[in-house]
Formats: structure tokens, C-alpha cells, sequence
């Protein structure tokens, strides 16, 4: 490391903007070869639109990319050898290994493929990533750690230069994991560069030799990480919010309103939660923690076993029953499971309450009450419509929430989870959301909030709740609120080494 | 265990199952029928069973692709009708040959230009299709019957060795499938499309091309298998094709074609074919009345399904159950 090497690629004032929203800006660093590079930054901060300029899924939008001091417009993988490995493979899982790994290279002619060829191409591929793989499995029938190492072959065969791994290690074992690691230090060995994406701290200090902080679309940060110690890294990557003023949040009451004890299911363990009359519960974890599974789970749409009650009493986890004692959950995904898009909204506002609209003796709904109730939460909510029989689709991501969280609030609830309740929505629109919450709570009811905005549930949460790989992990106060020990805890690969083990 | 032994395999390779299905049927109409063990009857079964396994073959790509053509009936149509039509104007065969087989190839590839540009479900698409192709004929021949020249019914009658063309055109046929599907760019692009169209575009091979090509060369062998009935028929009805796709993709699907795309063989659907074949071969022996052979033969499409269902849950849980030890390991 005396003389200074060459960068194979250097990335200099890279922005990228869909249509007006410029998602990263003014990025400028260097990826040597035999180093590996981490790309590290919080949900959101712009990762994933990095790494797909890189492989050149998308072109930038202002900025150069050197590959080797020759600016590039657009990466064109084969041809700069850069290849990526996202975090949802590209394979085919009812092709064999070998077909997988030579597709888009195979030998012969187009006509009279030589497939002894491609099977001793991929044989070589397998063997120098010193792992057992038979060449003529079918790809499903593999294990999540034999089929990453099925896909880096796959992506080797032309990135010679640059390999960039999105979260290689979320579905893997231990054991599959040091393996893995292994690989890249013999790659990196070879003299690739490798361009290293991960939420887990230890990881990164185990694979990297130096960073880019994104934050928001900026670059924050970058240097070697024997220069830095982790909590200073995790403190470049969460920066701002620690300290925001937070909204002033009435005491919660010491009723329990809901009781979860030991729910447990394939993708989460022995879940146990409470939650008093009033109270803001957050529960924060990253993506794959089992957050949205454990929600689902106590509403009612997802088979599990373990207990639920509702104001001290034993609930059945089914949906019907769970609306009728007040429980009520709003989705993360509200174009597709939420929200009825080619619906008015009227009908999308009274879709959970309209038995109340329904009027004995066969007369047919009341649409009168129907639509002044629809009126009501439109005002209520500061939904911007023009008139209630619009369509769903016709409204902006903010005003569709609140279109949501309002057919909730028809049902006149007590127990509100929210899954997401602002994603993809706009300032304005989240501070509405979020004095709706605190409103809420104020007025008694009990609330649990999934977020993977971790200073939005710093913003409204009495406590939090910590979940990592299907278990709770740990859990805060207000008052002891410190996001850097939250996400290193989200993030630990610890524990999940003993579990596995 | 030699039970569980061909269960293993036949949940591998999916076609075994259909072959196994056929030799009990033919095993069970040699005991019902004398003549149902002689070597013309068995030429018989395969003259009646070309037609279909040839749109068979074709149909299978499109279905590998996760596609399907519901318009090959009316493409059958069309060939027929325009090659009798060629033959009465022109009286030259290989002009009436080539035309007819390069207007079944478009038509195909019409099809499959249709679904990626206007990316609307391949089953509405074939159906606009099937009704455009067939009236477009109808109109051209004025819904008359056409006969076609006596030399014509060599291609359905006549034999070479002893053996009945169909089934020389047949075996032609299938072997250029299965080499398509197995040696070729096209038959593994078509299998890795139907199995993950997201990844296709990611790893950067040519899905729009892809398709294309496969509705085209389904298109192709159907002109072919319109040439072999209008030579059986002896001439151009307006019956011809009417129903036909509910055979030849029920045959694709027997043959162990997962309609989802993605893994399938040639000589599955072609077995699949032959065993619809037999059934009605089955009904005709006991007397059945002429309506039964619907029920019968969706009756058996729909076991087919849940079969496979069936067992494709299962070989799911088993997979994961592996993968829950190997985690828990």
C-alpha cells in the first residue's frame, strides 16, 4: 500500500434523479482491486441506486463512471467486466447449475449448443469456489447458500474486474456465511475489487478494507475502516435526528389493551408483546426480521401459534373476530393489499365498517350514511380531494394513507398496527400522519408501529421494541433512546451465530 | 418399492408419469379388445394421434414460456384453407407448400409479436387472434368445401416402408423439437423465460426475441400438421380446427408441461396425445355415446391438474423440510 495503486473504477460527482427527485448526489470515490469497498447507509439512503449505476441497470444522470480512466456513459457489464450479485438472485430454478451459469455465454453455436463445454466451464467455476455443487442439479433443489455461490460463478464469468455483492449473507447460515467470506477473500486475492453492501456491522469489519457513507442521497463519509471504529461508522450513517425535537407525546396509561405471549411461527420465535391504552409502541428491525410477519400474525392473516388478548381477554387470531374487539391493522403495502385503486374513495373509506351502512328489512345500503361518513373523514382527515366518488389511483401516495388509515378509523378501533404508515408519502403528508398517531394515543388507544424509518419511531414511540431474525432483541424507553444502539442491535450478527449454531 | 422406485422418477421427470398412465390404459384395452394388440391398430392410434401431437410439440415452447396460443385451431384453419385454395388457382405444389407454411410461421409470430408488444395476457391476445384468423379464411374461401388433388392424400394415407406417412412427418417432427428445446439457444431461453422472466431480463437475454421465435415456430409445425389433416380429410370443411386447442394443450399439460412456465418435454406432450388418443380409442370400444368423450376427457384434464398440484406441494415441503434441517443443523 506504499505506492499508491490505480483505482479499476472511479466514480466522480455521480447523481441520479427520477424524473425531478434526485435520489443520490455528487458521489466520488475509488474501488481498487484486491480491496473490497463497503457501501454502507441506512433503508432509503440510496445503496441500491449506487450499485445499479455501477452494473449498469441505470444510467446516471450527471457524473462520470472511469473504468480503468476511460470514462463510461453507461456500464455495460460483459464488456467493463463489473458484475452484480443482487440481494434477489437472478436464477432459474428449474435449469440445471451448469445451464444457470453459462446462459448468457453459452459455448457453440446458437443452433448446437456444447453443452459438455458448458458443463466443464461451470464444473471449473465451482471448483475454484472450492464448494461441492453438482453441475446437473436443478438449481431449486439447492440450499439459499449453495445457490448464492451458484450466482457468483454466474456473475464471474465476465466480471473480472468488479463483483458487487447486495446483502450476500441475509438468508445464509453461519457456516454458509464463512464460507462465502472465504470466497471473497481468495477473489479479492486474485485481484478483483469487490463493492460490498450490508446492514451487518461485523460483516463489513470482517470483508472490507474501506467505506462510502451514504445518507440521503449524499455521500457523508468515506476512508478505510481501520481509521474508524463502528460506532463512529454508525454514527456518519444515522447523523442528523438524534436530537430532532420529537412531538410531545401524553403519558400512556397502565391499562394493557393488548396482550401477545409466545407467537410463534416459522419466520418469528416466542414473540411476547404489550401494549397499554395510549401507548406508541415501535418495532424496529431491518428488512427480513420477521416485523410485518408478527403483525400479520396477530390480526389474523397469518397462521401461528401462541395467545393473544385483547383488554385482558383471550382473542381467536382471526380477522373477523380480531375487527370486532376493536384491533385493526393497516398494511405496508397499500396499492396491492390495502386499497381498492379503481374505487372511489368513498367505497375505499367504508370498505371495514360497512355493515353499519346497511340497513335492515332488504332497503339497500344507506349510501346517505355512507357518504357522510365518507365527508366526515376527508375533513376529519385533510385528505385533498376534489369529490369522494374519485378514484384511489387519482391521489397522491400521502393522501392514499390517509385514505387508509380513514377506513380504519371508521371502524372505531382501540388496538391501530400500522405497518409502514409512511412510506413513499411526502413531508407534509407524514406530519399529518403522524399528529393523527399521536392524536390517537392521546385519546386512549393502543398503537404499535413497524417501521424501518428508525427517526420516525424515535419521533412518536413511547417504547421500542427491537426484532432481529424473528426475535426481540431488546427493547427502549423514551427517554433512553439511542439510535446508534438501536441499529447496532438490529444489525448484530451475534446472536444469530449462536441460534444457528 | 418398485412402486415408490417409479414415483421418483416420475415426479423427476414428469413425462414418465403420462407414458406409465398410457401403458395401463393400453394394457387395459388389450384385455377389453381383441384387435386393440395388433400393429394396424397401433398405426391407427398414431395416424389419429399426429394431427395433435404435431400443434402439440409446438404448443409446449409456448407453454415452457409460461405463454399459451388458444389461435392454433385457427391457424390449422388457415393453412388448410389456403392450400386448397393455392392448389385450385396456382396447381403448383411447392408454391401452395411454401406459401401455406411461411403464412402459418407469421401468423405464429404474429401471435407472438402481439403479446410482448401490447404485454396484454398471451390467452387474450390468442383469442382476438383466433377469431380474426378463422373469419379472415372463412371469408377467403367463402365457407365452401374445397377438394384438394388425389396425389394430396399421400401425405395422410400413403406409407413408406410399410409405414404411414403421419407417422414418418410425426417422428420427424419430435425430433426436431426435442433437439430444439435440448441443444439449441432458443429451447433454453424459452425454459429460463417461463421460469423467471425477472431474472431473464437481468441476466440480459433477448425475451422479446425469444418469443417471438417460439410463436413462430409454433406456428410453423401447425401449418405442417394442417397439411397432414387436409390430406386425411381429402379436402378444405369449415369444420376443421373447431375445438382443436382444448386437445393440444390438454395434451401439453398431460405431458407434464407446467402451465406456469419453465420445465416440460417434447415427447411428454406427444405421449399426452396419444393417451387423449386412446381414451376416445377406450370410449369407442365400450359404445360410449358421442357426448360422454367431452366429459371424459376434462374430467381427465382436471385429474391431470390436481395431480400435478398435488404433487408439487408436496415436493415443495419436502424441499423445505430439508432446508429447515440444514438450517437447524
Amino acid at each position: 500500500m506504499t505506492d499508491t495503486p490505480r483505482p479499476v473504477v472511479s466514480v466522480r460527482d455521480l447523481s441520479k434523479a427520477f424524473a425531478s427527485k434526485t435520489v443520490v448526489s455528487n458521489l466520488s470515490f475509488d474501488i481498487f482491486p484486491g480491496e473490497a469497498l463497503a457501501l454502507v447507509g441506512e433503508n432509503g439512503a440510496g445503496k441500491s441506486t449506487t450499485k445499479n449505476m455501477l452494473c449498469g441497470l441505470l444510467t446516471p444522470t450527471s457524473g462520470e463512471i472511469l473504468v480503468e480512466d476511460n470514462p463510461v456513459t453507461k456500464v455495460i457489464g460483459a464488456e467493463h467486466g463489473i458484475s452484480a450479485v443482487h440481494q434477489e438472485l437472478s436464477l432459474f430454478g428449474s435449469l440445471t447449475v451448469s445451464e444457470n451459469i453459462s446462459i448468457s455465454n453459452l459455448p457453440g453455436h446458437a443452433a448446437r449448443i456444447d453443452w459438455p463445454a458448458a458443463e466443464k466451464t461451470a464444473r471449473n467455476q465451482i471448483e475454484f469456489l472450492g464448494i461441492e455443487i453438482d453441475p446437473r442439479a436443478l438449481v431449486e433443489t439447492l440450499g439459499a447458500g449453495k445457490q448464492q455461490i451458484v450466482e457468483i460463478a454466474k456473475a464471474l464469468l465476465h466480471a473480472n474486474k468488479v463483483l458487487i455483492l447486495d446483502e450476500p449473507t441475509t438468508s445464509l447460515t453461519a457456516i454458509e456465511r464463512e464460507k462465502l467470506f472465504a470466497i471473497i477473500d481468495k477473489l479479492k486475492a486474485g485481484g478483483l475489487a469487490i463493492v460490498f453492501i450490508s446492514h451487518f456491522m461485523e460483516e463489513i469489519y470482517r470483508v472490507c478494507d474501506s467505506f462510502v457513507v451514504l445518507r440521503d442521497g449524499q455521500q457523508v463519509g468515506q476512508g478505510r475502516l481501520a481509521d474508524v471504529n463502528q460506532r463512529a461508522l454508525e454514527e456518519m450513517m444515522v447523523g442528523r435526528t438524534m436530537a430532532d425535537a420529537r412531538v410531545d407525546l401524553a403519558a400512556p396509561t397502565q391499562v394493557p389493551a393488548l396482550d401477545v405471549r409466545g407467537l410463534s411461527s416459522a419466520d418469528f420465535t416466542g414473540i411476547d408483546l404489550t401494549v397499554n391504552a395510549g401507548e406508541i409502541l415501535g418495532i424496529a428491525g431491518l428488512m427480513g426480521a420477521g416485523r410485518t410477519e408478527v403483525a400479520e400474525a396477530i390480526f389474523g392473516l397469518r397462521p401461528a401459534t401462541g395467545e393473544v388478548r385483547i383488554k385482558g381477554e383471550f382473542a381467536p387470531r382471526n380477522v373477523k373476530a380480531m375487527m370486532a374487539r376493536g384491533l385493526c391493522y393497516v398494511t405496508e403495502d397499500r396499492r396491492t393489499n390495502g386499497l381498492f385503486l379503481n374505487r372511489p374513495v368513498r367505497e375505499n373509506l367504508s370498505a371495514a365498517s360497512i355493515l353499519k351502512f346497511v340497513q335492515r328489512k332488504l332497503r339497500g345500503f344507506g349510501f346517505q350514511g355512507e357518504k357522510a361518513k365518507a365527508q366526515d373523514i376527508v375533513a376529519d382527515m385533510n385528505i385533498a380531494i376534489p369529490h369522494i366518488e374519485n378514484n384511489v389511483s387519482d391521489l397522491s401516495g400521502g393522501n392514499q394513507q390517509k385514505v387508509m388509515l380513514g377506513r380504519w378509523l371508521a371502524t372505531l378501533p382501540d388496538i391501530l398496527i400500522f405497518d409502514e404508515p409512511t412510506k413513499g408519502v411526502d413531508i407534509g403528508a407524514k406530519f399529518d400522519i403522524h399528529a393523527a398517531i399521536a392524536d390517537l394515543a392521546r385519546a386512549g388507544k393502543a398503537i404499535i408501529i413497524v417501521s424501518s424509518d428508525l427517526p420516525e419511531l424515535l419521533h412518536i414511540t413511547h417504547r421500542m421494541a427491537v426484532m432481529r431474525k424473528g426475535r426481540i432483541v431488546g427493547e427502549f424507553m423514551r427517554d433512553d433512546y439511542d439510535s446508534v444502539k438501536i441499529i447496532s442491535l438490529a444489525a448484530s450478527a451475534k446472536e444469530s451465530t449462536s441460534n444457528a449454531a | 418399492m418398485l412402486l415408490k422406485g417409479l414415483r421418483d422418477i416420475a415426479s423427476r421427470q414428469k413425462w414418465v408419469a403420462i407414458a406409465m398412465a398410457t401403458i395401463v390404459l393400453g394394457g387395459i384395452l388389450s384385455v377389453v379388445s381383441p384387435v386393440f394388440l395388433t400393429l394396424s391398430n397401433f398405426q391407427a392410434i398414431l395416424v389419429q394421434a399426429s394431427v395433435t401431437s404435431i400443434m402439440a410439440i409446438g404448443m409446449t415452447f409456448i407453454i415452457l414460456t409460461a405463454g399459451i396460443d388458444i389461435s392454433v385451431g385457427a391457424i390449422l384453419f388457415v393453412t388448410s384453407a389456403l392450400f386448397a385454395q393455392l392448389m385450385i388457382s396456382t396447381e403448383s405444389y411447392l408454391l401452395a407448400f411454401g406459401v401455406t407454411i411461411i403464412c402459418a410461421t407469421s401468423l405464429g409470430a404474429l401471435n407472438g409479436i402481439l403479446v410482448i408488444r401490447f404485454a396484454v395476457s398471451p390467452l387474450i391476445t390468442t383469442l382476438a387472434t383466433y377469431s380474426i384468423y378463422r373469419g379472415a379464411a372463412i371469408h377467403l374461401t367463402g365457407a365452401q368445401n374445397i377438394p384438394v388433388p388425389r396425389e394430396m392424400g399421400f401425405l395422410g394415407n400413403g406409407r413408406i416402408l410399410g409405414v404411414p406417412v403421419p407417422i414418418l412427418i410425426l417422428i420427424a417432427v419430435t425430433i426436431l423439437g426435442i433437439y430444439v428445446l435440448n441443444r439449441t439457444r432458443l429451447g433454453v431461453y424459452a425454459r429460463a423465460i417461463g421460469n423467471s422472466e425477472r431474472s431473464a431480463k437481468e441476466t440480459n437475454l433477448p425475451v422479446g426475441r425469444v418469443t417471438v421465435a417460439i410463436y413462430a415456430f409454433s406456428g410453423f409445425v401447425t401449418g405442417i400438421a394442417g397439411l397432414v389433416l387436409l390430406a386425411r380429410v381429402g379436402g378444405l370443411q369449415s369444420g376443421i380446427g373447431i375445438g382443436i386447442e382444448f386437445t393440444v394443450i390438454a395434451a401439453v399439460i398431460l405431458g407434464g408441461t407446467k402451465l406456469t412456465g419453465g420445465s416440460g418435454t417434447v415427447i411428454g406432450s406427444v405421449i399426452g396425445a396419444i393417451f387423449l388418443v386412446l381414451i376416445d380409442n377406450g370410449l369407442n370400444l365400450m359404445n360410449a355415446s358421442p357426448y360422454i368423450y367431452d366429459i371424459v376427457r376434462g374430467s381427465v384434464l382436471l385429474a391431470a391438474v390436481a395431480i400435478d398440484r398435488y404433487s408439487a406441494v408436496r415436493q415443495r415441503a419436502a424441499l423445505d423440510a430439508q432446508r429447515a434441517s440444514l438450517i437447524a443443523s
